[in-house]
């Protein structure tokens, strides 16, 4: 019964369009790492260097990082498509289906989705590269050699990609096991969420993580004043456990945070109901969000870490032509790990939009209602733009300022010993750059669900079968 | 509590007058003139309605009826603005809703027009109560002091008193249906129309929502349209209209039950 039954759990593949989207970035992005590394390999290895290993591994850590945030993406786009169509669920489950076949049978289909997407990617990323490759071969940028045209951790990468997609539609498709049967004959069309269990443990560890993570990477800061290994060291353990308590406590913090930004919005009735359908339920306001976090968290910290350490260069006597060379080997650095980061970013932003997207045509009817109880067009556009506002802002605040933290704490412990008091990094250029980033995802990700929103009609909510 | 004292309860509240109805009290709340609805074309074409004409006055609790796909549902769209006719005209308040645009629909919905669906009647975010101040809130003025007695007595009499803030979806369908009612009696519009409003209720809730809209109509002059199949909640209302294929086909003072179901059963034979 997998064939009717995965188009019945999870509607059209348009709904799975973002399982395919997100992971045909991270093949792309997978690829693109994968055979830089390899052509760098090649080129050290008839020059006769190791760069290519090191950058194997750290190709590698990024490609995990660009793996999970793509996870966390995919189980909330499943998540979402899924509680749009609780109802439905419900009506399989009173007419036979165990919640358990559903599941698989959704963790099947972002399988086989997620893997097709993943396959175009890395071919695509795989033939960018070698064309700038060969661009590069033709300007006398790169030596002529025997580049390998693939690699075997292509494949890896495939499984890899295709695995977490399959893994993302097992978490993303919970929600099927709150569904009662009895859902299905119940009178509220709409979506709402089931009460989560809070789970105590989960709290603990989270608050021990953060709090923890932070004095520690707070004694790093302190230690790098007089003995800079260790002070990284220290640094480095304190945000890897702070990191992971916000991880594991993002649906604790996270949905917080939007309440206190959102705040802001307003009272009146557009914003009254854009505020909360935008924290209606924590952890879909949670997955929808935390990519965006990670991502612009990620960033930061690196854009915040790399103006640290220049700020304290500058604070170092060195003659001018010392100064420049510094200056120039820090500016493309910079840049090239930004560009290698906000990969994750992006990952979220396009989760971020289609969660938007869907959870507007979810909403159809309420919107009907609205409009025909006397929300004008405008009022229903801005409740939409509202809603992505509250959770993008907050999103895009949350993880500058862990950024910041990170990355100025990491630069202090590594140089604070060289460097008179606290090496502040405050990056402008990249918080700009956030901050523009952030308004373009707003219009973005508000546009198109807007649109749809003005065009219902308020004649939809009246009919019963809409 | 029982429905008599409920009643007796709105009685009281029955000498204070609507505000937001601007026009003269004479002239019909809602008048139709050759009002036509066609959807589709060619041998898919179906004139949901066809050429109606008819006045609906203040203060009148007007039921309507017909066989399912007569186009009932069709005549409370447009007569409330929510949808275009393909011709005629259409005056609501005062207001010729055929002439005006999208904007200016919804301010007339919002300020004149109160609505109870069959289904799906309450913003899910929003609790009971803030449902019910909604065409407050969207007015952008605040609830008077007599106001606010009067949403009280209505939730009270409704018995929602307990339930005033939970979310829709912990509501049963019958205490939404409530709510929907409360909210469109709250603001005092000029016409509320209602599709099916007992559709979800027992026989018990049922007759006290209609003892509720009859006694809204009788004592301060509230105008109802409602659209049933129910030969018993017609019988609460003081005019039966009754559809079929599009036409209006039939215009009655108050009947009772049984009188209304032979008149339908002549229909609905008819239509078959
Ligand atoms: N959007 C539409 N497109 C095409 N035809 C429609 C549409 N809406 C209604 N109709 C048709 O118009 C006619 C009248 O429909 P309407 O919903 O007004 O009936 P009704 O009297 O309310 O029926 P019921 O008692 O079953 O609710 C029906 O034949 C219906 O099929
Ligand atoms: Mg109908």
């Amino acid at each position: 019964m997998t064939g009717p039954n995965r188009n019945l759990t999870l509607g059209s593949l348009r709904e799975l369009g973002t399982v395919g989207l997100v992971a045909g970035l991270c093949g792309a992005y997978a690829a693109v790492l994968i055979m830089t590394s390899s052509i760098l390999t090649t080129m050290s290895e008839a020059s006769g260097g190791s760069v290519g290993l090191l950058l194997g591994i750290v190709a590698g850590v990024f490609i995990l990082i660009a793996l999970y945030v793509g996870t966390v993406v995919i189980v909330g786009a499943v998540d979402t498509v899924i509680s749009g169509r609780l109802r439905h669920i419900a009506l399989l489950r009173l007419l036979g289906s165990r919640g358990r076949e559903l599941r698989t049978s959704v963790m099947r289909s972002t399988a086989a989705v997620g893997g097709m997407g993943a396959v175009a990617g890395i071919v695509l990323g795989t033939l960018l590269t070698h064309l700038v490759r060969m661009v590069l071969v033709a300007r006398d940028t790169l030596p002529e050699a025997e580049y390998a045209l693939g690699d075997v951790q292509l494949v890896v990468a495939f499984v890899a990609i295709t695995l977490s997609a399959m893994i993302a539609g097992w978490f993303g498709s919970r929600g099927i096991l709150r569904v009662s049967p009895a859902a299905a004959l119940a009178g509220t069309a709409a979506y709402t969420p089931a009460p989560h269990r809070t789970s105590v443990i989960r709290a603990l560890l989270a608050g021990i993580g953060i709090v923890g993570g932070l004095a520690v990477l707070l004694l790093g800061a302190v230690v790098g004043e007089s003995n800079p290994g260790a002070g990284f060291l220290l640094a480095f353990v304190g945000a890897a456990g702070s990191g992971t308590g916000f991880l594991i406590g993002a649906r604790f913090v996270i949905p917080r945070v939007v309440a206190t930004l959102s705040s802001v919005l307003g009272r009146d009735p557009s914003s009254v109901v854009a505020r909360r359908n935008a924290l209606l339920d924590p952890l879909r306001t949670t997955r929808s969000t935390m990519g965006l976090v990670i991502g612009v968290a990620l960033v930061t910290t690196f854009a915040s870490g790399m103006s640290a350490l220049r700020e304290s260069i500058t604070s170092w006597e060195l003659d001018p032509a010392q100064r420049a060379q510094a200056d120039q080997v820090y500016e493309v650095t910079t840049i090239i790990l930004i560009c290698i980061i906000v990969i994750s970013a992006i990952i979220a932003a396009v989760g971020f939009v289609s969660t938007m997207s869907l959870t507007v045509i979810q909403r159809h009817r309420e919107i009907g209602l609205l409009r025909s109880l006397g929300f004008t067009r405008r009022q229903v556009r801005s409740m939409i733009t509202k809603e992505s506002v509250a959770l993008s802002a907050s999103a895009v605040v949350f993880g500058a300022v862990l950024g910041i933290v990170y990355g100025t704490a990491g630069a202090q412990s590594l140089v604070g010993a060289e460097t008179a008091g606290l090496v502040w990094g405050m990056p402008v250029g990249a918080l700009v750059g956030i901050a523009v980033a952030g308004v373009v995802l707003v219009l973005v990700s508000s546009q198109r669900p807007a649109r749809r929103a003005v065009a219902v009609s308020p004649v939809e909510a009246l009919r019963i079968d809409a | 509590m029982s429905p008599m004292w409920r009643a007796a309860a709105l009685g009281r509240l029955g000498t204070m007058t609507s505000t937001t109805f601007q026009h003269s009290p004479t002239q019909p709340v809602v008048s139709m003139r050759r009002v036509s609805k066609i959807y589709g074309e060619g041998t898919g074409r179906v004139a949901a309605l066809d050429e109606i004409d008819v006045d609906i006055h203040r203060g009148g609790f007007t039921a309507i009826m017909g066989p399912s796909g007569s186009g009932k549902s069709t005549f409370m769209n447009v007569a409330a603005g929510l949808d275009d006719v393909t011709s005629g005209e259409v005056m609501l308040a005062g207001q010729p809703v055929t002439h005006l645009g999208d904007d200016a629909r919804t301010l007339l919905r919002r300020s004149e027009v109160g609505f109870i669906f069959q289904a799906f009647n309450l913003v899910p975010t929003l609790s009971a109560h803030e449902n019910i101040l909604l065409p407050f809130e969207l007015a952008g003025r605040r609830v008077s002091a007599e106001e606010g007695r009067w949403i009280e007595h209505l939730v009270g009499t409704l018995g929602l008193a307990e339930r005033i803030s939970h979310r829709p979806s912990e509501l049963s369908g019958g205490q939404q249906q409530r709510v929907a009612i409360a909210r469109a009696l709250a603001s005092r519009p000029a016409i509320i129309f209602a599709d099916e409003p007992t559709g979800n209720l027992d026989s018990r809730s049922s007759r006290e929502v209609l003892t509720l809209l009859r006694t809204a109509a009788r004592e301060y002059g509230q105008t109802i349209a409602m659209v049933s199949h129910d030969p018993v909640a017609a019988s609460y209302a003081d005019r039966i209209l009754v559809i079929a294929d599009g036409h209006l086909v039939g215009d009655h003072g108050p009947l009772t039950p049984q009188e209304i179901s032979d008149l339908l059963i002549g229909f609905e034979v008819g239509a078959a």
